[in-house]
């Protein structure tokens, strides 16, 4: 049974990855025609046409290669040689359980504890764990942690986890240079209104509006998806060990030895198994629910 | 004139519903089905594995182990006998009777310092316990595969698609390995 509603999930999780694309898509091109009429007032209609060609490259080469951009960013190495022996025996097995291929295996040089799964697909899809994570966990509850990687890679998160990470990226950085721009801006708008024309200040207010409201939209899309596919990746992973309690300590482990300082760019920490910055543990902000309450439901299985 | 048209297309859209409904239940039960011998192969491909690493084992472990010839032929005579095997369910035997033997191998381990400390043997130890981990997530999964298949046929509506297949068998665990594995020590 709960093996179908899994089936229902990645069609829903599919379905979800297009409206946010879309969504977020639509919210690009406001930002950039905001831009271009503050800017280029007249050719604000060939500056989107361009913008939207340029956008859409950008977004397709990112999801493409996203997962290795990720990979390198975090300088993450391949887990090759012997020490890895058990790390490579556990994707593989869990692997099986979960009927995918078996993803490629990083490693990241760290003394916190973390993993994150990141790719488009089952085919195309790595695992990244940090070799304080390694070394700190029982066996056990390592298998915890993989399956709930393997569980993203196989409900289909990765795709939209990276989807996510180009766009929230992108409306950022628009946003950001909106919001700079506005101190030259205003002597900008002075000119072109003594060129004697009007809306210049609707569009540096509506630009305003935009460029402080549309990180934070898509942020909050991005907090409430990515903290219910964390409780369904850890149902999941459980499905795969049937032992609850290895991910529940691994969980309680991490909680104690984390100090929060992975440096990882906040675009990204949602692909994390828990939130690499401790800053970001703040209820609202949170990508991921409260490491106590994923523990309970776990205890409660 | 228009009406006339409606009298076309109400059948016409419902047939090519009906006909949607039966190749979606047709496809399903065949990939289903697919899956579970995916599944299957997929614990073939560990076995496999595990088969020709035990001669590895018994190499390494020969010099160590001077005393438990007794354990270590049972893993040779294990394997051999699996050459051998025919049916299903003798091979579901034979893997049985590998994995105790193999058990014991490592049971008996633990009194020599020595082979525990080579880095060979180390890395065997961790091969072949992966490998049987392996072993026992593909057995779940094709037992996870099963049940999926066999609810799909076996529950309305797709039980009316089911073609007169019949339902697949679980993977049974042998009465032998469900005890924990015996070992003496001398």
């Amino acid at each position: 049974m709960s093996k179908i509603s899994f089936h229902d999930q990645m069609t829903k999780n599919r379905r979800q990855s297009i409206l946010l694309s879309f969504f977020v898509f639509l919210i690009l091109l406001a930002l950039v025609y905001v831009i271009a009429e503050i800017f280029a007032p007249g050719y604000s209609l060939i500056v989107v046409g361009f913008a939207s060609i340029f956008i859409g490259i950008y977004i397709l080469m990112t999801y493409r290669y996203g997962d290795q951009i990720l990979l390198t960013a975090t300088n993450a190495k391949p887990a090759t040689g012997n020490e890895y022996v058990f790390l490579r025996n556990t994707v593989e097995g869990l692997s099986l359980a979960a009927g995918i291929p078996s993803p490629e295996i990083y490693v990241i040089e760290s003394d916190e504890l973390n993993a994150f799964a990141t790719g488009r697909d089952p085919e195309n899809a790595s695992v990244t764990v940090t070799t304080g994570l390694l070394k700190n966990l029982k066996r056990d509850e390592i298998e915890g942690v993989i399956g709930h990687e393997l569980s993203h890679i196989r409900n289909y998160d990765i795709r939209f986890a990276t989807l996510v990470a180009v766009m929230v990226g992108l409306v950022a950085i628009l946003s950001h240079m909106l919001l700079r721009s506005f101190r030259w801006g205003v002597r900008g708008r002075r000119r072109s209104k003594s060129r004697g024309r009007d809306g210049g200040g609707l569009f540096l207010a509506l630009g305003f509006v935009l460029a402080i409201f549309a990180p934070i939209i898509v942020r909050i899309v991005q907090f409430a998806v990515s903290r219910r596919r964390e409780y369904l990746a850890d149902a999941s992973s459980v499905e795969l060990t049937r032992y609850p309690e290895g991910l529940a300590s691994a969980l309680e482990k991490i909680m104690q030895t984390n100090k929060g300082k992975m440096n990882v760019s906040e675009a990204v920490s949602h692909l994390f198994f828990v939130d690499p910055n401790k800053s970001a543990l703040d209820a609202v902000y949170a990508t991921h629910p409260p490491i106590e309450q994923r523990i309970r439901i776990l205890r409660s299985m | 004139m228009k009406k006339d048209l409606w009298w076309l297309i109400l059948p016409v859209g419902l047939i090519l519903i009906v006909v949607a409904i039966v190749i979606y239940y047709i496809n399903r039960i065949r990939v289903l089905s697919n899956i579970v011998d995916n599944a299957w192969s997929q614990i073939d491909v560990q076995l496999k594995r595990r088969f020709d690493l035990v001669p590895n084992l018994v190499e390494t472990v020969k010099g160590y182990m001077e005393h438990e010839r007794e354990a270590i032929e049972l893993v040779t005579k294990a394997r051999e006998r699996m050459m051998g095997v025919t049916t299903t369910k003798e091979r579901i035997e034979a893997e049985g009777a590998l994995t105790q033997a193999l058990k014991t191998i490592f049971a008996l381990a633990e009194n020599y310092p020595q082979l525990k400390a080579s880095e060979n043997f180390r890395l065997l130890q961790e091969q072949l316990e992966g490998i049987e981990n392996k072993i026992a997530y593909a057995r779940q999964f094709y037992n996870d595969s099963v049940l999926r298949f066999n609810n799909m046929i076996t529950t309305i509506p797709g039980s009316f698609f089911a073609g007169g297949r019949a339902p697949r068998e679980y993977f049974e665990i042998p009465e032998g390995e469900r005890a924990p594995p015996r070992v003496t020590f001398k």
